[in-house]
């Protein structure tokens, strides 16, 4: 199918963290007190979030997302792979898109490549591998990956995991982080000459400069929406244009959460509940894990110095996290009947040239009634009046057996 | 006790970088010591910093950069991580040192022990604990001539360089090869440190505890390290 891809992205979240969550506990990441958790409430919302994620499917989305967290209370997949071999199992036509594993967590991340190449095989070529470097809270703090070396290990993984999946032979890998002398996956990935690669990022300038160069696909994982979003975006098409590649929109994927109901009026009462119980209950996290040495560049250091939009919502989150009204305001979170949400995801994916849509249509501690319907008016309503946005141009990152 | 004529040290600073010296080893220089500073990758919060790929790329860094003193053999003084860099050299390169003087050194970890984890404190905070009377001005003011934007990146900088070397809970493996330590040694420790608790001193063996210092206690209780360390080194 031509047009812009959109697809549904799954966070998987604890949905029963207390109302005084916020005042009792520290934070929903890394020291979140285990003692919150019911086995009974994960078990049946891992069976619901997989049934919506195949009802997805049948509504039309083009692809499926899920990804990797450790040690947090809003996003219960330490293994990604595990559900997506789930849902790889499930449906037939949607891309099963990973974003995905952090490859500087595994060593050898050589495990990376074959656990993907077994998802692509699943899905019969329908996979997208993604690899994040992975935020801090994962990675440092709940992993204990030493921040000063977890990019460059991050860089060299992924050559090694495009290796295993490419190289005929079996090689030697002999890298700064990684040495193995004999690598030889089996199975070798279906999509040839591998699945498509891309890379979740929340606005560094390594992960752009990475993109652009080597024509992986920038995710923009951001939870704060399009306005906070655009300064990410902005800052990976320059990098494009730097590295003399065409701005292809299908270059670029961003997430956007979104409620759909008849009226705008009635998405206003109905989302609001989700969405405060994301946005101050499972973001409240302690400042303490957010910045370990050497995780951010030194560029990205001063970036992040000198941008106001980002200190702006930083700065709101730590404080108690945003109002509604301040959600809707500053796009964190697209709400209204089908007519006003296209426009808005029109104007979105427009503004910031994005040729992958991924929204997220459950969100905080919705039921699964409300995300159902959000999802069935998305389908109907919504998704097919996007369709003609970029059908002018290839997406040369789609797997090859998605629809 | 005075220092002989020409007498000199190598100092080994701590988590939060080499700001100057500290009133203690001012105590020593006053005495006559020179103290000749290693220039260790990124503790100069200088632009460019690369992270060393592992454990033996920081100690390669350490011994070409106390080989680029040209001093030696002779005592060292290490702090905090600088403590832990410093035990090693003993044990890798006895030959340069004389005398070890070790301040609350990381390397060694002690689960009965754990302190907190210096680097789970927001930001704007990590100097904090490090000390039990306050924060020096001195450390708050390093970089302050570099401006508004460039100050926090150097900051930023040193911490990845100390961090790197602590991470994820500043053991490396000390405890099996202390024994290796040939040269007088001299263990100090505060009895408020809350990074590397004063239950984890036992493991490094014979020790004194400096009461009402914290991790860094050359800062917190300078006129009693200083008097320790020319005891020893006086000997």
């Amino acid at each position: 199918m031509v047009g812009v891809k959109v697809l549904w992205f799954h966070l998987m979240p604890y949905p029963q963290l207390p109302e005084d969550f916020r005042e009792r506990y520290r934070s929903v990441w890394v020291d979140l007190d285990a003692g919150l958790l019911d086995p009974e409430v994960v078990a049946s919302s891992y069976e619901t979030y997989l049934d919506q994620l195949v009802f997805a499917e049948a509504c039309g989305f083009d692809g499926l997302c899920v990804n990797e967290h450790h040690s947090n209370g809003y996003g219960l997949m330490p293994s990604p792979n595990l559900m997506a071999s789930i849902v790889a199992n499930r449906t037939s036509r949607a891309a099963v898109v990973v974003l995905g594993n952090s490859v500087a967590l595994y060593d050898p991340p050589t495990r990376v490549a074959e656990e993907m190449s077994m998802l692509d095989l699943l899905s019969r070529g329908r996979l997208v591998s993604g690899f994040p470097v992975g935020t801090a809270m994962d990675t440092a703090y709940a992993y204990g990956a030493n921040p000063g070396t977890l990019r460059a290990k991050y860089y060299e993984g992924i050559d090694l995991v495009l290796q295993a999946w490419t190289r005929p032979e079996p090689f030697a890998f002999n890298g700064r982080f990684t040495k193995q002398r004999w690598v030889n996956i089996w199975p070798r990935p279906m999509q040839q000459p591998h699945p498509p690669v891309w890379i979740p990022g929340g606005g560094s300038v390594e992960t752009w400069d990475l993109c652009a160069e080597r024509d992986f696909v920038y995710a923009a994982l951001s939870y704060y929406g399009h306005l906070v979003g655009k300064e990410a975006m902005d800052g990976f098409w320059e990098a494009v244009e730097r590295a003399g590649k065409d701005p292809n929109p299908y270059r670029a994927g961003f997430l956007q959460f979104v409620g759909v109901a008849d009226t705008d009026a009635e998405a206003y009462r109905l989302y609001k509940e989700p969405a405060e119980y994301f946005f101050q209950r499972s973001l409240h996290f302690y400042p303490g894990f957010v910045d370990p040495p050497g995780y951010s560049s030194e560029a990205s250091v001063r970036r992040k110095l000198q941008s106001s939009v980002r200190a702006a919502a930083m700065t709101t989150q730590a404080s108690g996290g945003p109002t509604w009204d301040e959600m809707l305001e500053r796009g964190y979170v697209i709400i209204g009947s089908p007519d006003t949400v296209r426009e808005k995801l029109e104007d979105v994916a427009r503004t910031l040239n994005v040729g992958h849509l991924m929204t997220l249509l459950h969100f905080g501690n919705m039921s699964d009634e409300l995300a159902r319907q959000n999802t069935e008016l998305f389908g109907t309503k919504v998704l097919p009046g996007l369709k003609d946005i970029w059908s002018e141009h290839t997406d040369h990152w789609w797997p090859t057996n998605a629809r | 006790m005075p220092a002989e004529p020409g007498q000199t040290l190598i100092y080994l600073p701590g988590l939060a970088g080499d700001p100057g010296s500290s009133p203690a080893l001012a105590a020593l220089e006053a005495d006559g010591w020179t103290v000749a500073r290693p220039q260790l990758p990124g503790f100069d919060g200088e632009s460019g910093f690369r992270c060393p790929d592992d454990y033996l790329g920081w100690l390669t860094a350490l011994w070409d950069a106390v080989d680029a003193t040209g001093v030696g053999p002779c005592p060292v003084v290490g702090a905090s991580v600088g403590g832990m860099l410093a035990a090693d050299l003993a044990v890798f390169r006895p030959e340069a040192v004389s005398r070890l003087v070790l301040l609350a050194p990381f390397g060694i970890f002690d689960a009965d022990h754990p302190g907190i984890d210096p680097y789970a404190v927001p930001t704007a905070k990590r100097l904090e604990p490090l000390f039990e009377r306050g924060v020096p001005e001195v450390f708050r003011t390093r970089f302050a001539h570099k401006g508004d934007t460039e100050a926090p990146v150097s900051r930023y900088l040193t911490d990845i360089a100390a961090a790197s070397l602590i991470w994820p809970v500043g053991d490396r493996g000390l405890a099996h090869r202390i024994h290796r330590i040939t040269c007088p040694r001299l263990v100090l420790w505060g009895a408020a440190d809350q990074i590397v608790p004063v239950g984890t001193a036992a493991a490094w063996g014979e020790h004194q505890v400096i009461e009402g210092a914290g991790h860094l206690l050359e800062w917190d209780q300078p006129e009693a390290v200083a008097a320790a360390m020319r005891s020893f080194l006086g000997r």
